[in-house]
């Protein structure tokens, strides 16, 4: 109750401080007064009594000043007297501010942005609660160490497991299907989502539109409907509500939309989510493929991995029986968590950042340990004076404090800045499939929490230094001190010293780091393609196949569909085509006449019309490509690559040779003869991707099969995507049923797979290794230039002695070169054990490539010396005279 | 007129409360009234009164009010308040029991112990 009433007293002094002021002073005054008239009827004279009575009151204003602080007001005075002397303080030393707020905020920005990349696709991937008890089941073939086991059940499988486990409150699954959408004017391609009952609820994921499945809309009697995903609903329905509660023709069954997903949920990569219910009747369906159940289990409360792995193992076991075809003869049972399954793949990835991350916050929080001490010690002479004088400790501890506060605040305010700037920069650099749709980045708070306290907990743990050591006790010796010191031996010296040596070791691994990964993407980048990528538009257009059997039918869609597109305007060249590079398409075994080998042959073949390698800018090496008439006859004519020459027909022309495609044979538009004459051979083009080597190929004309999914490719004179809406008009206008899949642009298909990786890599990498190297040398520069500072004295005997500009020189540059190289020497193992943990992501470079390690070494050394160079020179201006008397 | 006995520490709060338990007093009427009460003895330092009075009414045993003195000027009263009187009887209280035991100290013969 006291603690209350008093500060309701403060709070009513604090509000009226005028009054209280003129209040107190009234008060005092009348004291004084009255007595001094007391003393008057005494018999004392009028002004001698005034004289005695200001006497024996003692001082008015200090007895003001205890008045105040007894009411508590004092305390907001001393704190805002002691935030403006620390402003004008931190604006005095201006370098020294900026250098430790610049530094504070670079730490905080870098590692908060990052920490929260890491922590929402690591940590949490999934939205839905309890992620990591929901999981899958494998079935691994115990003779295959490799495989990746089997995660697809029948329904009447699935059920079974249902039935028999123990470990499982709810089990859901999911099946693909491919759906088409009868838009009017043509045909859309939807991923198709297949769920089982429940599967929303697993989740805990609402509707944010209409409704989510309810129980009876999976029974087979129920009217068909569907929900939408929402990304889906934004770019194929255009975000229009009035969509909800219509009816759309979806695989030729009109389903009513029911309802919209929230923008996190995308489980399946479902575009459209639709209701099945899988019963033991599904094995007796005929003319259709019953769907294979991919299935994911939530853990009962309380049940472990281990137990659900002994448990299913059990039933698995049961189950080999009675489905002995899905069952290798021995096989285990493993369970892997939805989480772990999207973040297995990069957490190595993920897991290096994150100790880049901890190198860039300890580089940071040595900085600022150097700064602060550094600035105490010119503080601790103030300090003993003021103690002196007579400040209390507490008046000296809450002025540091203050001071290093006001610092902190400015570091963490620019900190956040840049953690947001660095964050959506970093999102936009995203390769967009590494992510599960799910995932949502923002600045994480906690995260955020975290790197602020760890590195606001230096200023304020340093900067309270000097303020405890003049408080105690040895005030004449601080007084008398006079700053000298010899080199190297001053007290905090070793203590910088070390500092340094540790931040240039955690620069040198970040920079190793950063080196390999750009040498590692501009190998990647280097590598050649084999055609050119720029301005073509691709499509694929999986054909419907009742209406599409043969190699007739095929060309009838694609021969009217060719010419249409081609006189499009801004059209330079058109193609069929049924490979996407640079992956090429199928293979087949093959046979070449003349010839006998022991070992089974392959190579890839695709199927494509005339303009395909003129398209591409594929060079032609030798002998032709075909040409519109022998297209048009389906001439069984064949291209091949100099990887097929080199293998097949080694130091022999091959033009005239013939090859036999033998898998052709196999084909439901069979070829009888699949014997194909070369005419001419072309340049490798990547056909395994873009780091791994280059397979044999052949290239035959499109019109000689029906079979394979193909597409078209478009080069135009402009931006390819400006052309999309007038091909997908085209392609409908030919026949509404096609679909359009996979469209874009094959540049940016081929960044995205192949260069967006390694790029996003490299410049995370850099960043840090780029803020780490700005940090070192802001370090070593502020530690010399303190170092040479506080040896004024010292410089100033060795020039009165005789010691010339060069020495001088010599001296503090060989301090800074010796700290590097120290640091350099413990750098050295420490990059190498980490870029060996590296090794995976690079390309055509080794972890422990020494090119890369000299690189470094040469850059840092520059570094140094440039941040020596600037205090050392300025030591040797100092006037020995000036120096010399210089305390 | 033996010497004036320093005022020990914290005890001006305790003599300002019983002052002012006579009765409402502005500060110099209550350095009076201790005064007379303590028939001269005690050595008071004026300057000292005014920052006891406001911590006093800080920590809520007194309040304070204008009003108007003898001589028909503006003076503040302060008054004792319900807490301050039971504050008054816990601290005269304590005090006894620390004299009871101080003196019981200082008496101790050498035999006692």
């Amino acid at each position: 109750m006291r603690l209350w009433s008093q500060f309701q007293s403060w709070i009513r002094a604090m509000a009226h401080r005028t009054r209280l002021e003129s209040d107190m002073d009234a008060e005092l005054r009348f004291h004084m007064e009255t007595y001094a008239k007391d003393l008057q009827r005494q018999g004392v004279a009028n002004e001698e009594a005034m004289r005695r009575a200001k006497l024996e009151f003692g001082g008015m204003e200090s007895a003001k000043e205890e008045c105040r602080e007894a009411r508590g007001v004092n305390l907001l005075d001393s704190l805002v007297r002691d935030v403006r002397y620390g402003l004008r303080s931190l604006r005095k030393d201006s370098s020294f501010t900026l250098v430790a707020v610049l530094t504070l905020g670079l730490g905080i920005g870098a590692s908060t942005a990052i920490f929260s990349v890491v922590e929402n696709v690591l940590v949490e991937p999934f939205p839905y609660p309890d992620a990591n008890r929901m999981l899958t089941l494998e079935i691994h073939d115990a003779a295959e160490q490799q495989s990746s086991g089997r995660a697809e059940y029948s329904g009447p499988e699935f059920l079974d497991y249902i039935d028999k486990n123990h470990v499982f409150g709810r089990v859901i699954a999911n099946a693909s299907l491919e759906v088409l959408h009868d838009a009017g004017e043509g045909t859309e391609r939807f991923h198709g989502v297949l769920t089982t009952p429940g599967t929303f609820e697993f989740f805990g994921m609402p509707a944010l539109l209409g409704r989510i499945m309810e129980p009876e809309d999976y029974e087979p009697s129920a009217p068909p409907v569907f929900v939408l995903r929402y990304k889906t609903w934004v770019t194929n329905f255009a975000g229009d509500p009035r969509a909800l509660n219509k009816t759309f023709v979806l695989n030729g069954v009109p389903r009513t939309l029911i309802g919209v997903m929230p923008p996190r949920f995308g489980w399946g990569d479902g575009d459209v989510f639709i209701p099945e219910k899988p019963s033991r009747a599904d094995a007796a369906r005929t003319g259709e493929f019953p769907p294979v159940w991919y299935l994911v289990g939530h853990l009962k409360p309380g049940v472990t991995e281990r137990q659900a792995q002994a448990d299913l193992t059990v039933v698995a076991n049961q189950l080999a029986k009675v489905y002995p075809k899905s069952y290798p003869e021995h096989f285990r049972v493993e369970l892997r968590s939805i989480t772990d399954m999207v973040v297995g793949r990069f957490r190595a990835t993920l897991y290096l950042t994150s100790a880049a991350v901890a190198l860039l916050l300890l580089i940071a929080c040595a900085n600022v340990a150097n700064l602060m001490l550094a600035r105490a010690t010119t503080h601790e002479k103030e300090f003993a004076v003021r103690a002196a004088l007579g400040a209390g400790r507490g008046t000296l501890v809450r002025q540091m404090l203050v001071e290093s506060l006001l610092l902190a605040v400015a570091g963490a305010a620019l900190g956040i800045a840049l953690a947001s700037v660095g964050l959506t920069s970093m999102v936009s650099l995203m390769p967009q499939e590494t992510i599960p749709a799910e995932t949502v980045i923002r600045l994480n708070a906690p995260v955020l929490l975290f790197a602020l306290l760890t590195t606001l907990l230096t200023p304020i743990l340093f900067g309270l230094v000097p303020a405890l050591r003049a408080a105690r006790n040895n005030l004449e010796k601080q007084l008398r001190t006079s700053g000298r010191s010899t080199w190297g031996g001053s007290q905090h010296g070793r203590f910088h010293d070390a500092m340094i040596v540790a931040e240039v070791a955690l620069s040198f691994t970040l920079l190793v780091g950063a080196g390999l990964l750009m040498r590692s993407f501009v190998a990647l980048r280097g590598v050649d393609l084999g055609m050119r990528p720029d301005h073509v538009l691709l499509t694929r257009l999986p054909l419907p196949p009742e209406q599409y059997q043969n190699a007739a039918q095929v060309q009838s869609f694609y021969r009217p569909l060719l010419a249409r597109v081609k006189a499009l305007p801004g059209v330079t060249d058109v193609a069929e085509s049924s490979a996407l590079p640079p992956y090429g398409g199928f293979s087949s075994e093959i046979e070449i006449p003349g010839q006998t080998h022991s070992e089974k042959w392959n190579a890839r073949f695709q199927l494509c019309s005339e303009d395909y390698f003129a398209l591409l800018r594929i060079k032609l090496l030798k002998g032709r490509v075909f040409n519109a008439t022998e297209v048009n006859d389906a001439r069984k004519l064949a291209v091949v690559n100099e990887t097929f020459v080199r293998k097949y027909f080694p130091g022999v022309d091959p033009v005239g040779q013939h090859v036999q495609l033998s898998d052709l044979q196999h084909y439901p538009d069979r070829v009888a003869d699949p014997s194909f004459e070369i005419v001419g051979v072309v340049g490798d083009v990547l056909n395994q991707g873009m780091q791994q080597p280059v397979d044999p190929e052949v290239w035959i004309p499109a019109t000689v099969t029906g079979s394979g999914l193909r597409g078209i490719l478009v080069r135009t004179s402009n931006d390819p995507m400006g052309l999309m809406n007038e091909v997908r008009r085209e392609v409908w206008a030919t026949n509404r049923s096609v679909a359009l899949t996979f469209t874009g642009s094959l540049e940016s298909l081929i960044n995205m797979r192949s260069y967006a990786g390694p790029r996003f890599g490299f410049v995370v990498m850099s960043v840090f290794a780029g803020a780490g190297l700005v940090l070192v040398t802001i370090g070593v520069y502020s530690v010399i230039a303190y170092a040479t500072a506080r040896r004024r004295h010292e410089i100033g005997v060795r020039m009165a002695l005789g010691a010339q500009v060069r020495d001088i020189l010599q001296l503090v540059l060989g301090h800074g070169t010796r700290l590097a190289l120290i640091g350099v020497a413990i750098g050295v193992p420490v990059a190498l054990t980490l870029a060996s943990l590296m090794q995976g992501q690079l390309f055509g470079i080794s972890a422990s490539d020494p090119s890369t390690l000299i690189a470094v070494t040469a850059l840092l050394l520059l570094v140094g010396l440039l941040a020596c160079y600037v205090p050392a020179r300025r030591a040797t201006r100092v006037d020995p005279l000036v120096a010399l008397r210089y305390e | 007129m033996d010497k004036q006995l320093e005022l020990l520490q914290g005890t001006l709060d305790m003599l300002i409360l019983k002052a002012v338990s006579l009765g409402p007093l502005h500060g110099y009427g209550i350095l009076l009234r201790i005064q007379q009460i303590s028939k001269d003895r005690l050595e008071i330092q004026q300057g000292s009164l005014y920052p006891a009075l406001y911590r006093l009414e800080h920590q809520g045993w007194i309040t304070s009010e204008w009003g108007e003195s003898e001589n028909k000027r503006k003076a503040k009263y302060y008054q004792l308040t319900t807490a301050g009187k039971r504050r008054l009887l816990t601290e005269t209280e304590n005090w006894n029991r620390m004299a009871e035991v101080i003196a019981g100290i200082l008496g101790t013969k050498p035999e006692e112990v």
